[in-house]
């Protein structure tokens, strides 16, 4: 698994680590994923997203939120997100499997991605992202 | 007790002034010393937090379920002066009108023979989890329907009695809702999802009526020992959590235009009377209305369940109450012995009016407001109401549930989510969900107990035990 879950009482927490920015998004992703749908597999459904923020924090913020948002109306499960930043303009190329209620029933409703205790950092070779997630 | 937190009351503590930086008034939660040794450092300083916001009245509120959420904590209450004050998405949550409902049926526990057909039926009829979708086809035209006229729309559309309005909160549709400030993203996941229940902590129970403490007012909302009822706990689905998301962006804007300083970014706030804290108001009461349709929907559904089921009519199953838990309102308080208008906020609170207030149904108005607060899955639930010393104390508000105190990762290590079901099915308690896992999500360990919660906010007075509620059957997300 590429996140750890840290505790939090009411909702979910997570911690990521990525070796790039970019990496650090697209694992950030995909973990979003996994704690929505449980089991996932790599697919050929294709999206494309635009994401523009002022710092970023926001931009993760507001790109996480986009990922919600194309997995419900898409009904696609994301298990790939190829990301480009330039400043604080994201483009990302997404792929990802149809949603099944059947395979993908194992997981837990994440309604928004919070803005309290949201942090990057970097430490030594890695950024570590940490975020939560309202159940 | 944690350091530097002053007990003022029995059940009452004080957060003083200067516990996080920029506090404009202190904190003040309800709180047993048996429920104190759950309190997280981490919900007092969003408590604090809330503190430090433009135009907060009074105190910064927080009930005895409070715990870390995100913005504010779960559990707390704040009111803003509307001239001066603010409002915030931090202060009423993604999910916009999360709330319950309540319906009583002239059954009684006894006549439920085929308590797991029951539960199976309404599993089927009620769309439930992650990626479940409604049966309905709303056009464009139906769900701006829903978001300016909420449960009146879905009456009138043949989901429901026009004797349900009265039985909500704001009968069921707040006004100010303003449909142009739902995204076309918004409408966009809210068009697929209404009459859906929802996952997470969501859920369909069946209950009976264990205990009553108050017979004229358990009288009054139409309970008597043994009945079978039914609780509905759901909000604004993905509607609501776009309308959330969005204009948290529009509003951390607004925070730097009128230079608001804010210790969480999750608190993004703008004047109530600005452009962006009315857009997002509209917004709010517009996600609001959708839910109280939602649950209405929802309704009819157990309704037509119940009335195939068993030998009893539609129109027999009355809705005692509905309520918000997750919701900021215009409301007139008197502070310091002046009226003010306020907007208060509610995040996991319920709003808890007391006898004689207007938004009543006549034959509640001598009682007050009902306030339902749902037990955990495997507990009591139990129905209360408003009182005078609510209005007085905490702007007409009380708890909305029992409060988490186990973390969703510890309750996956302690807890299997089979070992939860056939422990709970031993009690005879059916537990009917997608998979296990959204049960040891939400297992009764995870909860504070709900018994000591309504103790407190009862003993407290800030309302008022009418009945306690057990449950046979849950429909979980």
């Amino acid at each position: 698994m590429s996140f750890e879950e840290l505790e939090h009482t009411a909702d979910i927490r997570i911690r990521v680590r990525g070796a790039t920015l970019e990496e650090l998004f697209s694992e950030a992703a995909r973990a979003l994923m996994t704690i929505i749908y449980g089991n996932t597999s790599p697919g050929t459904i294709r999206h494309h997203i635009e994401v523009d923020a002022d710092d970023t924090i926001s931009l993760i913020q507001e790109f996480l939120s986009e990922i919600l948002f194309v997995s419900e109306v898409e009904e696609m499960v994301i298990t790939g997100a190829d990301i480009h930043l330039a400043g604080n303009h994201l483009t990302a190329n997404l792929t990802g499997e149809p949603f099944s209620r059947m395979k993908h029933c194992g997981g837990r409703e994440v309604k928004g991605i919070s803005y309290s205790d949201l942090t990057i950092r970097h430490e030594e070779d890695s950024y570590i992202l940490e975020v939560i997630f309202d159940v | 007790m944690l350091p530097g937190i002053k007990r003022v009351a029995p059940l009452e503590w004080e957060v003083p002034i200067g516990t996080v930086p920029g506090m404009r008034v202190p904190g003040r939660f309800f709180l047993s010393d048996e429920l104190a040794k759950t309190l997280e450092e981490g919900a007092v300083q969003q408590l604090a937090n809330v503190a430090t916001m433009p135009g907060i009245v009074k105190n910064s509120l927080a009930m005895p379920d409070i715990h870390w959420g995100y913005g504010f904590p779960i559990g707390g209450v704040a009111a803003f002066s509307i001239e001066e004050g603010v409002i915030s998405p931090g202060g009423v949550g993604f999910d916009i009108n999360c709330g319950v409902r309540i319906l009583t049926t002239p059954l009684h526990e006894k006549d439920i023979v085929k308590k797991r057909e029951l539960i199976e039926r309404l599993f089927n009829a009620v769309p439930t989890g992650v990626g479940a979708k409604s049966t309905m086809r709303l056009s464009p035209k139906e769900l701006e329907g829903m978001l300016i006229r909420g449960a009146k729309w879905a009456v009138d559309q043949g989901f429901g009695m026009e004797s349900d309005l009265v039985h909500c909160e704001e009968q069921g549709a707040m006004a100010g809702a303003d449909p142009s400030a739902v995204s076309a993203k918004a409408r966009q996941r809210g068009m697929p999802q209404s009459g859906t229940l929802g996952a997470g902590n969501h859920f369909l129970e069946i209950q009976t009526v264990r205990e009553i403490f108050q017979e004229g007012a358990a009288g009054a909302y139409g309970l008597f020992p043994g009945q079978i009822c039914i609780m509905i706990h759901c909000g604004s689905r993905g509607l609501g959590h776009q309308v959330c998301t969005e204009h948290l962006k529009v509003l951390e804007g607004a925070t730097k235009k009128y230079g608001i300083v804010l210790p969480d970014r999750q608190l993004a706030c703008a004047p109530i009377t600005s452009s962006e804290g009315r857009a997002y108001f509209g917004a709010m009461a517009a996600s609001s209305n959708y839910a109280w349709a939602n649950r209405q929907v929802i309704m009819h559904m157990v309704r037509k369940v119940f009335s195939a089921m068993f030998d009893i009519q539609y129109e027999e199953m009355n809705l005692v109450y509905d309520v918000a838990h997750n919701v900021a309102k215009l409301e007139e308080h008197v502070v310091d012995g002046r009226p003010m208008k306020l907007c208060v906020h509610r995040k996991g609170a319920t709003r808890a009016f007391g006898p004689g207030c207007a938004d009543l149904p006549r034959e509640y108005a001598p009682w007050g407001q009902p306030v339902i607060i749902p037990g955990s899955m495997g507990t009591s639930s139990y129905l209360l109401h408003g009182t005078n010393e609510a209005m007085v104390r905490t702007f007409g508000s009380t708890c909305h549930g029992s409060g988490r105190i186990m973390s969703r990762t510890k309750a996956k290590k302690a807890l299997s989510g089979r070992e939860v079901r056939e422990s709970l099915a031993a009690e005879g308690i059916i537990i009917r969900a997608p998979h296990d896992g959204a049960i040891a999500d939400e297992a009764p360990e995870v909860y504070k107990p709900s018994d000591e919660v309504v103790r407190i906010v009862d003993s407290a007075g800030i309302s008022r035990l009418v009945a306690r509620f057990v449950p046979l059957g849950v429909i979980k997300g």
